[in-house]
């Protein structure tokens, strides 16, 4: 068979592509709400595990974000997912696309609160003294003041976790989601070529993170104002 | 200027102050009175408790005894409002803090803005204002990091007295930069003290305390040792330490 044939069959014929298509908008979904979670998450995190170190204050919530972090970032992505799709939230009620999208973003927040907590402490003690000492409390302080600052610290940090996220929901085939690489596995098992459908995955995986480093790229630079 | 002191209602009150940082003793029940109008200079060597002390004034650092009243309210009560009492107390630092994400012009008027709920075009107005008294209204849309240290701390002190404070708290506003700067900064604060601006500052600056102000504080180990007017105090320094500080630094 020569190379237009191949492509026929494997993504012509049958509306095959309909697989990678579908199991495009499967790992998007998921990633999109992942991120969403894993950074709203993952900042509450941040702000009181900070905030617990530097005032004393909040020891409860931050004993429990201390073992949220160890549990999260010390077992496999893959069996909390597993165990979120067989254990946790079980039945048919629950579709996999739902049940992967809360695990990956459970999973994300403890990278992205890391990440995040990283940016606050490395802004200069001095910032959050001259925002208190005109007037502004411990929260608009730190609004208006270090999380801007913090937040562009990370920026590169926080794209690598949001790449590394998206390629990381192609293990959703594992709790039967018809995820993009599922949706390419489903087209070999089909027609016993590999070559294609796995290129063809890769290829769309490439062309999202790629999407993200632009992305990254566009808010550095409008960020970069007000450097030397 | 010395007439000043002893005039005026007392604005800040400091009874028996003290402060410890894990087993060391940083202040000893300090006692002290600061004037309305009045410019108070604290001078003494490094790690003699003047920062700490200056830092206490406004709650920076929580005093761990004694209380502190400013305008008859005492700060160190936990019920009462410290956010609302700093923005009456601006506050000057060695490393001047300007916020490097905010052109100096959002650095002025994001205090009045959110605090005191001034319009952005009257808060602009009045940050203008500012800066063109501090010589730098061509910087105002600058970020910090593009101006020298000098512009830096003119900024910084500027976008202090935008809060429209009663006191100005000075640490060691000069000790950070190179020394053709520090003139600069030294005329701002001697104009503010023609304005009889109420201001305590902690310097190295001999020259600046006995110039602008109306007392000097000698502290060494966390105590006031001397005491007076500059002229006297510079001219005939009665305490043996102070003397021997003051044979170095002069």
């Amino acid at each position: 068979m020569n190379f237009i044939d191949r492509f026929y069959v494997d993504f012509v014929k049958d509306q095959r592509w309909m697989d990678l298509f579908g199991g495009l908008l499967n790992t998007m979904t998921i990633t999109v709400f992942a991120l969403l979670i894993g950074v709203a998450l993952g900042l509450l995190i941040a702000i009181i595990r900070t905030t617990a170190d530097r005032t004393g204050k909040w020891r409860i919530p931050d004993f429990f974000c201390r073992i949220y972090l160890t549990v999260i970032r010390g077992t496999p992505t893959m069996i909390q997912l597993m165990i979120f799709y067989y254990c946790i939230f079980v039945g048919r009620f629950f579709s996999g696309v739902f049940v992967a999208s809360i695990a990956f973003g459970l999973n994300s927040a403890a990278y992205v609160a890391e990440i995040i907590r990283s940016g606050i402490l490395s802004i200069p003690a001095g910032q959050m003294e001259a925002g208190r000492s005109l007037g502004f409390n411990y929260v608009e302080t730190m609004r208006y003041i270090i999380m801007p600052q913090a937040f562009k610290n990370v920026l590169p940090a926080i794209f690598n976790e949001f790449i590394v996220l998206i390629k990381e929901t192609a293990v959703a085939g594992y709790v039967s989601v018809r995820d993009l690489t599922k949706g390419a596995d489903n087209i070999r098992a089909q027609t016993y070529d590999a070559w294609l459908p796995l290129l063809a995955a890769g290829l769309i995986y490439l062309i999202l993170t790629m999407f993200f480093t632009t992305l990254e790229k566009k808010l550095e630079r409008r960020l970069k104002q007000g450097e030397r | 200027m010395s007439a000043r002191t002893g005039e005026g209602e007392v604005l800040i009150r400091v009874e028996k102050l003290g402060k410890t940082f894990r087993k060391l003793e940083v202040l000893k029940e300090i006692s002290t009175e600061i004037r309305k109008g009045e410019v108070l200079c604290l001078i003494g060597p490094s790690g003699s408790g003047k920062s700490t002390f200056l830092r206490c004034l406004n709650l920076l650092e929580k005093p761990d005894s004694g209380r502190i009243l400013f305008e008859g309210v005492d700060i160190t009560d936990p019920k009462t409002d410290i956010d609302k009492v700093r923005q009456r107390m601006g506050m000057v630092f060695q490393q001047f803090n300007l916020f490097p994400h905010m052109t100096i012009l959002e650095n002025l008027t994001l205090a009045p803005i959110r605090l005191l709920h001034r319009g952005k075009d009257e808060a602009e107005g009045e940050a203008m204002e500012l800066l063109k008294r501090v010589g730098l209204s061509e910087k105002a849309k600058n970020y910090p990091l593009q101006l020298s240290g000098g512009q830096q701390q003119r900024a910084a002190i500027v976008r202090a007295l935008a809060m429209k404070p009663d006191v100005m708290l000075f640490d060691e506003p000069t000790s950070a930069l190179d020394p053709e700067m520090v003139g600069e900064v030294l005329q701002v604060m001697r104009d503010l003290a023609g304005e009889h601006m109420t201001m305590v500052v902690v310097t190295h600056e001999m020259g600046f305390a006995r110039e602008v102000s109306d007392r000097v504080i000698f502290l060494e180990g966390g105590c006031f040792l001397s005491e007076g007017a500059p002229e006297s105090f510079f001219s005939h320094p009665e305490n043996e330490r102070l003397r021997a500080f003051l044979s170095k630094v002069l």
